[in-house]
């Protein structure tokens, strides 16, 4: 009989400290199921007006930057963007920007103005967004020879994510190209897993927060 | 059976296979298709907007998602494979309704599991009152005169105690002036004895063990009220404790000063451009209501030029910079050349600032300076502007002395004023 006085009341613990545990998350991190899978594949037109795939650039270490020439946070990120394919050229990064939900004449603008002289594409209807899993720009994705994606930043790069990611896939050996199995090398795997939680927003505008001029 | 009644079957089978083709037209089947693609696009979330469906939500992107839904379906994939689909992109967030599976459970057993708890508490409860109504009338029909109904405490007993001596007191009295009998006496006073004797020892009882009932202790140990036994009572202040906690976290969370380039609500992010940064620090939690309200006002005056303009800073500071620009500009269409319309210009001149209109936000702000010399806003992002985009050093350095002239220092002070030696030293330097 006494059991039951207190056990009623301390059957509530549990409870409680659930969702005391609950107030210590931050609900804008989301987990995101990408890194450490295979890139999405995409063949779509570039502003010059050539078709480019991302099967084109395998076995190589790709940034794939989605961004947009309405997207605020893009430009605070364009430079970052510059300086790193200039300094990792030479060890073979390559850089690809799809330009999300813009115009090409916009899109052609923009980067006539700023700079850069990697291919930009341009993803009509969002498909390619789409597969990316993409909540807003600028988003990128870091994907390794071996054409896995190991980290996926999203909201504007800076030079210390550039710096963490970019040599580590550039140093992951050549020779595991093969798009499934276990070719990415133990390390570089669990890493992909340990970044598979992104955190979305607070730091970066999406669309609903930045001008659209359409 | 003979090829001829075989021919009949068949063409009674093509009869009635034909009967739903033909009443199934192409429309309906186009109605059914769009309540699939419907159907589908209700159970994905938006990745733009918070808690909107992508068939709600009018952003672009959910739109586009919206019409891949679409096409998969023409293609030929099950709602479950394109639902499938999307949860290898954007994880298992996308699904309005999580799925009833590892932590998810708790959503679905948790209001059950408390329905049955609380179903037994309610049980217990109403058992231990129905005991104790039981307890206190049983002694109160066993020994009517020595006990009463009511389990007496100590003060109560003593108060008995008197009252009985007195009463003893009284009978002697009594007798001594002769209108008493003796026999009368006598029943009177052992009545009045022995009740005396009872509260005694109750009394004495009650001394030897404090705490414990005195007297009419029911048969069964009576079940006690809530706050009697320590641990339920320890058990009840952890949980209000911790419920405390719970409350003030989550007030601290959602009162707290936002952090600058912080949300909003939610993914309504504000921009991480600094300019704006600084506008959206002075904005209170309770912005939502008071945005209501002036679009109640507005709507029923459009050209109230006070709500218009309060109402541009609130959507600036909410990151609605659309509607922002749409109301600050009726503002300046009704009062150019008021200075109440220096703030319009102002957020005008802000917001093409973040676009990357360098000379249009300048134009602007000159304006809302011209209108009202001492606007600090205006005066602030003229100097950020003069110092970043037009590299105008002595101008920047001018304009945000002015701005740290007026305004009342908060938390970006110390910024402005580093970004104003800057330019002092930059026009110094030329």
């Amino acid at each position: 009989m006494k059991w039951q006085r207190w056990a009623i009341p301390a059957s509530g613990l549990p409870v409680v400290a659930f969702l005391a545990w609950g107030l210590t998350r931050d609900p804008h991190t989301i987990p995101s199921p990408l890194p450490g899978k295979p890139a999405p594949g995409f063949a779509l037109q570039t502003l010059a007006g050539d078709s480019l795939r991302l099967s084109d650039l395998k076995g190589q270490v790709v940034l794939v930057n989605f961004w947009a020439s309405w997207c605020l946070a893009c430009r605070a990120e364009h430079p970052v963007l510059i300086e790193a394919a200039k300094r990792y050229r030479d060890q073979g990064l390559r850089v690809v920007g799809v330009a999300y939900q813009d115009s090409r004449d916009d899109a052609r603008a923009w980067i006539a103005e700023r700079g850069g002289d990697w291919p930009i594409v341009l993803d009509v209807g969002s498909h390619t967004a789409i597969n990316y899993g993409l909540f807003g720009v600028p988003e990128t994705f870091f994907i390794g020879r071996d054409g896995r994606i190991l980290y996926k930043q999203i909201g504007p790069l800076d030079k210390e994510v550039i710096d963490r990611w970019v040599p580590k896939l550039l140093a992951a050996a050549p020779g595991t190209a093969g798009v499934s199995g276990t070719g990415a090398p133990a390390d570089t795997f669990a890493e992909g897993r340990s970044a598979g939680h992104v955190r979305v927003s607070p730091e970066f505008p999406t669309t609903g927060g930045t001008v659209r001029p359409k | 059976m003979s090829s001829r009644s075989l021919f009949i079957v068949a063409l009674a089978w093509l009869c009635v296979a034909a009967v739903p083709a033909a009443a199934q037209t192409p429309a309906d089947s186009a109605a059914a298709f769009e309540a699939k693609v419907r159907d589908v696009a209700l159970s994905l979330r938006c990745p733009v907007c918070q808690n909107n469906s992508i068939e709600e939500s009018p952003s672009l992107l959910a739109q586009d998602m919206k019409r891949e839904v679409r096409e998969r379906l023409a293609a030929g994939e099950s709602p479950d494979q394109i639902r499938r689909y999307f949860i290898s992109r954007y994880g298992e967030w996308v699904l309005t309704k999580p799925r009833p599976a590892g932590i998810n459970l708790s959503v679905w057993l948790l209001p059950v599991v408390a329905l049955f708890g609380g179903a037994v508490i309610v049980w217990l409860a109403v058992r231990r009152w129905v005991r104790q109504g039981d307890a206190a009338r049983l002694p109160a029909t066993a020994h009517p005169p020595l006990v009463p109904a009511a389990a007496p405490d100590a003060a109560e007993l003593r108060a008995r105690r008197a009252r009985l001596q007195a009463s003893l007191e009284e009978l002697e009295s009594e007798f001594a002036a002769g209108r008493l009998a003796a026999g009368d006496l006598a029943t009177l006073r052992q009545r009045d004895e022995a009740e005396l004797a009872g509260v005694n020892d109750a009394l004495k009882r009650l001394k030897k063990e404090p705490g414990a009932k005195p007297v009419g202790e029911a048969p069964a140990p009576s079940p006690a009220g809530f706050g009697s036994v320590w641990p339920v009572r320890l058990a009840w202040v952890i949980g209000l404790a911790a419920f405390a906690l719970i409350l003030v976290l989550s007030l601290r969370g959602s009162v707290a000063a936002r952090t600058a380039g912080g949300t909003i609500t939610g993914t309504q992010v504000t921009t991480s451009a600094a300019p704006l940064e600084m506008e959206i620090q002075k904005i209170g939690p309770l912005d939502s209501l008071r945005i209501a309200q002036l679009e109640a006002t507005v709507h029923g005056d459009s050209t109230n030029v006070p709500a218009l303009i309060e109402l541009g800073h609130l959507y600036l500071a909410q990151g609605l910079l659309q509607k922002a620009v749409l109301v600050d500009t009726i503002a300046i269409r009704l009062q150019p050349d008021a200075p109440s319309s220096a703030e319009a210009f102002a957020h005008l001149g802000m917001i093409l600032w973040g676009t990357g209109e360098t000379e249009g936000a300048l134009k602007s702000l000159d304006k809302a300076v011209f209108l009202r010399p001492e606007l600090p806003e205006a005066l602030l992002y003229r100097g950020i502007i003069l110092f970043q985009g037009m590299q105008d050093m002595p101008a920047a350095a001018e304009a945000l002395d002015r701005y740290l002239a007026v305004a009342p220092p908060d938390a970006n002070t110390g910024r402005i004023r580093a970004m104003r030696d800057a330019a002092r030293q930059a026009s110094a330097g030329k």
